[in-house]
């Protein structure tokens, strides 16, 4: 008896055990935030949050009068007090381990932006795969309020539309977290972020948007963003960006056209592109050489060329490589003459390569940056011409 | 202070091959979550050379330990600290060696229930986890050595399958840039990383004179599976420090509490396999489960021997409870842990776990030279 008895307690133990987890949550009692905006208020900060509506995103038959994601804002004096207000205003409390994007105000990011970003880096629950991005002209919360075709969540489609813009144009700067946490840490490279402007947001903020082919509101990437330390300082143009994702190594697949010799336009598209940054010291002062090395293919023929003849692969590959060194040359001039800051990591380069002299230049670099020597070599090698050889409009004039 | 008493301590016998994988279990045990930061505190992104010192020191104080061993092959350290300089002296040495396996058992269980509250479940009262896991290490023990190697025997695939996904998965995730410059190598940051690796890693493994050389059935071989442990387990803790600066970078991983959980948490294949985390963590589960659990060895173990018990089963449940509850109180705070494990670890771990043996090879060695003469 006294066995059965101590049988049944030690098996009782086990409920203890099945009766789950402590700290489950289950999945309709989250509010999955996709993207979220800080900007400054006061003393302290906006909070603006894109949370989905789980009904139209996940039912088989959405409504469709309902809009498939929700906006909370709050203000707080720090960023975690705003982040908890919002359950005043939502069911359920918000849940950031899927963001995809962080947006900071412009506003906020002139002020500096290490303080509002300390909590996503120490709160357990935020990961730091999604993208930061600076609202260009506007606040982060009028960013997240704009609805957009295709993509039901407009946070998944800023992620994705600057993902392949990245990849496809290459005039945007893809920075997660912790990335941005280095950069601002580092020495040797200052921060830059890719920036969002909004188109029309009074009717981009209401359902009737995404029912019109052509919505008139919406959100575009324009530029880059140039930080010192934490403090944005200026935006770079799509051009300008292009230079710097050349020198950053981040290009991956772009197009580009230039002029043939007798004056009219040809585009190539870039298919492979490797830059390589060296730091050197010649005579005492710092030197900066980057070559790049790109594979291009030819995608739209306007002038006429015999592009079937050597020699005007070889002079079209020379015009380009020419065309890149200017473009990079112009970019590194501009941040070297405007911005005065360094936002290729020139100087994380110079740590690499020689650690005794960077510990020497690492007191003045950003005063340095601005009158360095910047050597760039472009080399292009044109492969192949796309489907047909010659252009029709050649053989039309014949 | 000879006698049959002792004689119990090589009754229970564990293979070669078991001994190794608990050498190398222990010694991975919670140096995994913590060494990185440490290491890159100070070496910043030649931690994994720093790493690479502390593992060659430690091979040489395994060296030490061996010889050790080797003169007394039926007793544990407990024993022959009594033997060679007399009760009034042994039985104070041999209390500070208990002590040191107290003070390892507790903090090691508050490093895992500080784990899981802070990184997985914050929500959770902290006192769940250390009960569970405290409840696991007295069922362990309870059952004995025997069991206890027999389960890393076991474990031991699972956690190479474990890491070697780890690092398959990771291996797309490294930036070469993050270690350069490997020129920038300055004596002293290595030489401090090398130092907290050892206190943390290999001078620890002085709990294990309660069961080596005397509970191992080939004793001949003793040293070699002794060594074979610490290598095995200082190449893991290597690669791990390795990746995280690699990956995170040396800025990162310094600030962040757990660099190598941060670093399961890059994993992304294709947008696919991705969030698999908590499945790694796994690895320190079994890491830390070992190192609780021969910590807490040393500790009821030695008590038996100290005060001559048949048998340290008894003490099992008591000292689970004490160690439980200690551990609660042990670090007042997360700063207090992380300024106590910088700076008074390091000196109370080499004195157990270097100044106690060198103390005791020194006394044995007097004792045979005046034999001698």
């Amino acid at each position: 008896m006294i066995r059965m008895l101590s049988m049944l307690l030690c098996l009782s133990l086990f409920f203890m055990l099945l009766a789950g987890c402590w700290s489950r949550r289950e999945l309709d009692e989250l509010g999955i935030s996709v993207g979220i905006g800080i900007d400054k208020a006061g003393k302290g900060y906006k909070v603006t949050t894109q949370v989905v509506s789980p009904g139209e995103i996940a039912a088989a038959k959405p409504s469709g009068n309902r809009a498939p994601v929700t906006v909370y804002e709050a203000t707080g004096e720090t960023v975690i007090e705003a982040i908890r207000k919002i359950t005043t205003m939502s069911s359920r409390p918000i849940y950031l381990a899927h963001l995809r994007v962080l947006v900071i105000g412009e506003a906020l990011a002139r002020e500096g932006i290490h303080k509002p970003l300390d909590h996503f880096s120490r709160d357990h629950e935020v990961r730091t795969d999604y993208f930061v991005i600076v609202a260009k002209g506007t606040t982060a919360s009028n960013v997240l309020k704009i609805l957009t075709p295709i993509e039901k969540i407009p946070a998944n489609n800023l992620y994705l539309s600057l993902d392949t813009s990245q990849k496809e144009w290459a005039p945007a700067a893809t920075v997660t977290l912790d990335e941005l946490i280095s950069d601002i840490v580092s020495d040797g490279k200052n921060p830059a972020l890719s920036a969002v402007k909004v188109v029309d947001k009074q009717i981009g903020q209401t359902q009737k948007n995404i029912e019109i082919i052509k919505p008139p509101g919406h959100l575009r990437f324009s530029g880059i963003a140039v930080f010192r330390d934490d403090k944005l300082i200026g935006f770079l143009n799509e051009k300008e960006s292009k230079g710097y994702n050349y020198v950053t190594d981040n290009v991956k697949n772009t197009v580009g056209s230039m002029a043939c010799p007798n004056g009219e336009k040809i585009a190539v598209e870039i298919m492979k592109s490797k830059t390589k940054v060296k730091a050197k010291m010649s005579n005492g002062n710092p030197r900066i050489e980057i070559k790049v090395s790109m594979e291009d293919n030819i995608g739209e023929v306007e002038c006429q060329i015999d592009i079937t003849k050597r020699e005007t692969i070889a002079e079209l590959e020379k015009i380009a490589e020419r065309r890149v060194h200017d473009n990079i040359m112009n970019t590194v001039k501009k941040v070297q003459r405007d911005l005065k800051v360094d936002i290729f990591g020139f100087g994380e380069a110079m740590r690499m390569e020689n650690p005794a002299a960077w510990n020497q230049l690492k007191q003045n670099w950003n005063e340095r940056f601005s009158d360095l020597d910047v050597f760039v070599t472009a080399d292009v090698k044109i492969r192949r011409i796309g489907t047909v050889a010659n252009s029709f409009h050649k053989e039309g004039e014949e | 202070m000879t006698g049959d008493g002792f004689e119990m301590t090589g009754k229970v016998q564990i293979s070669l091959r078991q001994f190794t994988v608990l050498v190398m279990f222990y010694s991975i045990g919670t140096t995994i979550l913590v060494i990185p930061a440490a290491l890159a505190a100070t070496a910043k992104q030649n931690a994994w050379i720093a790493a690479f010192a502390g593992w060659l020191l430690s091979l040489i104080i395994t060296a030490l330990y061996v010889k050790l061993g080797s003169l007394f092959p039926r007793r544990s350290i407990v024993q022959y600290a009594a033997l060679l300089t007399g009760g009034w002296i042994g039985k104070p040495i041999s209390l500070l060696f208990i002590f040191y396996s107290f003070v390892g058992a507790a903090t090691v269980l508050y490093y895992m229930g500080n784990f899981m509250t802070t990184q997985v479940m914050p929500e959770t009262p902290i006192e769940a986890f250390i009960v569970l896991f405290a409840g696991l290490v007295v069922f362990g023990l309870r059952l004995g050595l025997e069991v206890l190697a027999r389960t890393a025997e076991i474990l031991f695939p699972w956690f190479v399958v474990l890491f070697v996904v780890l690092t398959i998965f990771l291996l797309p995730e490294i930036e070469m840039k993050n270690i350069r410059p490997v020129a920038e190598i300055a004596f002293k940051p290595i030489l401090s990383g090398a130092i907290s690796y050892i206190s943390y890693s290999s001078l620890p493994l002085i709990v294990f004179f309660m069961i080596f050389p005397a509970n191992l059935n080939r004793k001949r071989e003793a040293g070699k599976a002794f060594l074979i442990g610490t290598l095995v387990g200082g190449i893991f803790v290597i690669i791990v420090t390795f990746l995280c600066i690699s990956i995170l970078g040396a800025d990162f991983t310094e600030r962040n509490m757990f660099p190598s959980y941060a670093l399961a948490k890059k994993i992304n294949i294709g947008n696919f396999v991705e969030r698999v985390e908590i499945l790694i963590a796994g690895i320190w589960f079994m890491t830390i489960f070992f190192k609780t659990v021969l910590y807490a060895y040393g500790f009821v173990a030695g008590l038996a021997h100290l005060f001559e018990c048949e048998d340290y089963r008894p003490l099992v449940l008591p000292s689970g409870m004490i160690l439980a509850a200690s551990s609660l109180v042990v670090y007042p705070n997360v700063v207090y842990m992380l300024e106590f494990d910088s700076t008074v670890y390091v000196p109370f771990s080499f004195a157990i776990g270097l100044a106690l043996p060198l103390l005791l090879l020194l006394v044995a060695g007097l004792i045979r030279k005046k034999r001698n003469h």
